[in-house]
């Protein structure tokens, strides 16, 4: 589901490069080509589109595990059935991203390890509890919803891989927001005791999936190398802003409040308001809105979130107890009857 | 026929040199556009790989824009068996698809929302869905 628009893409400009092919390089992204792995790029390019594909792959797996806790306690068989495919496109996501990566120069098992030891990240939104199953329709609803927005401008970009595997992940992704927004229908079409799951869930998910693009645009943001080398193609507050046109209203329609929350530290809400910059401008076509707690973004960023560390042990549990999994195959001894 | 070769090649009876085998199938994947997916086009027989690739420009490189080509030994390709392998979902899967979606989603939206609010909302929905 995640998209990588929080990840710092911390370019640095390329000084030490041959400038005529710096020249060419730079011509072919500014005439829409797509670059490929074989061909030649800064090494802060490689570098920036490896992070941005590794954090996204990490993404994928580790935002599986929220979601895969509630497959056994889903509402009905049907739910069932679509939160077990979800999760398993989920991992398939984060598979094909780790194969973009590793062609960018960095093994599969060595990303698997820097992310249990904490040496890269995953998506800030995943450290965020579901406590209930209004929490799963929110997240297919807001998240995947903001992964799209997010993931079809980074299918807009210039390297070919990740190009083509965020249009693929996209196709998949529009199952993952129709069926959450058929969950959130349903439960505000509901019983009072369902629309107040579901407004209880809507308090925890708002501010998380505003932050899911990213801290506030760098001045000149278009200028620095993730635009210019089209590994973004839109800033965050870019997006930040389409996200909150659309959803906003629509949130409103549904009969959802949008409140400003004080969270504690297990991300439960514990005091809320109804946001009073909420309004839409007649003139400009955008809503203003309060703007997310950023000092709660890096905290949670720098490993505090309510669920880091409960995210990471699991992550951990699963990648010690498949070893020996690993080990058959590494040896060609799985056990595997021999294909036809 | 000359004289000399017709004497010197008798045309019937065994040959005198004898079988040599043949070259190696490769698959060949063209692609039309830089970006584009490599397609699958044919194949070709060759010695090498190297030849293989040089017989795929000629062949398939040359009767419409081409990009890239890759060859693959046929050897090294394994396929699953249309009589024996189940592959596309033949129960309703429409749980995991967009479109199992989307009716019971407009029906439920237009009982909460305009229209015309819901056509704004409905053109960041994707086009392109499984």
């Amino acid at each position: 589901m995640s998209g990588s628009a929080n990840v710092g893409v911390h370019v640095d400009h390329a000084r030490d490069e041959d400038p005529a092919k710096m020249a060419e390089f730079e011509a072919k992204i500014n005439a829409g080509e797509l670059l490929e792995p074989d061909d030649w790029m800064p090494q802060a390019y490689r570098q920036g589109m490896l992070k941005m594909a590794e954090h996204h792959a990490n993404s994928e797996i580790i935002g599986a595990l929220p979601e895969g806790e509630w497959i056994t306690r889903a509402p009905s068989l049907r739910r069932k059935l679509a939160l077990t495919a979800k999760v398993q496109d989920e991992v398939g996501h984060g598979q094909m991203l780790y194969r973009v990566s590793q062609d960018l120069g960095k093994s599969r098992d060595q990303m698997l390890r820097d992310l249990i030891t904490g040496r890269t990240k995953y998506h800030n939104v995943f450290n965020y509890p579901a406590p209930t199953w209004g929490d799963i329709a929110m997240i297919q609803w807001l998240i995947d919803g903001a992964a799209i927005m997010n993931q079809k401008t980074l299918a807009d970009g210039a390297y070919g891989p990740y190009v083509r595997t965020m249009k693929r992940i996209n196709m998949e992704e529009a199952f993952h927001f129709k069926s959450g927004e058929d969950m959130v229908l349903t439960l505000m079409s509901g019983t009072k005791m369902q629309r107040q799951m579901g407004q209880e869930a809507f308090d925890r998910w708002w501010y998380p999936a505003l932050m899911f693009f990213g801290p506030p645009d760098k001045p000149h943001a278009e200028q620095l190398p993730p635009m210019r080398w089209r590994m973004k193609t839109v800033t965050n507050d870019n997006l930040r802003r389409r996200f909150i046109n659309r959803f906003a209203p629509a949130a409103i329609d549904l009969g959802l409040k949008i409140h400003v929350v004080k969270k504690d530290d297990n991300g439960m809400v514990i005091e809320r308001k109804p946001d009073e910059n909420l309004r839409l401008d007649e003139t400009t076509g955008n809503w203003s809105f309060t703007q997310p707690d950023w000092d709660e973004f890096y905290r949670v960023i720098r490993g505090n979130g309510p669920c880091n560390a409960k995210r990471l042990a699991l992550r951990r549990f699963s990648y010690e107890q498949g070893r020996w999994v690993r080990h058959a195959i590494l040896r060609g001894n799985a056990g595997l009857p021999p294909a036809a | 026929m000359s004289n000399v070769r017709e004497q010197s090649h008798p045309s019937n009876g065994d040959l005198t040199s004898p079988a040599e085998g043949d070259l190696k199938p490769y698959v060949v994947f063209t692609q039309l556009n830089r970006g584009d997916p490599h397609m699958y086009a044919g194949c070709v027989d060759a010695a090498d790989q190297q030849m293989a690739l040089q017989f795929a420009r000629e062949h398939y490189g040359q009767d419409q824009k081409c990009v890239n080509i890759w060859v693959v030994p046929k050897e090294a390709v394994t396929a699953t068996n249309y009589d024996t392998d189940l592959i596309w979902r033949h129960t309703d899967q429409t749980y995991r698809l967009a479109r199992g979606y989307s009716k019971p989603v407009k029906d439920k939206w237009r009982k909460l929302r305009r229209a015309e609010d819901l056509k704004e909302y409905e053109k960041d929905d994707l086009k392109e869905t499984f």
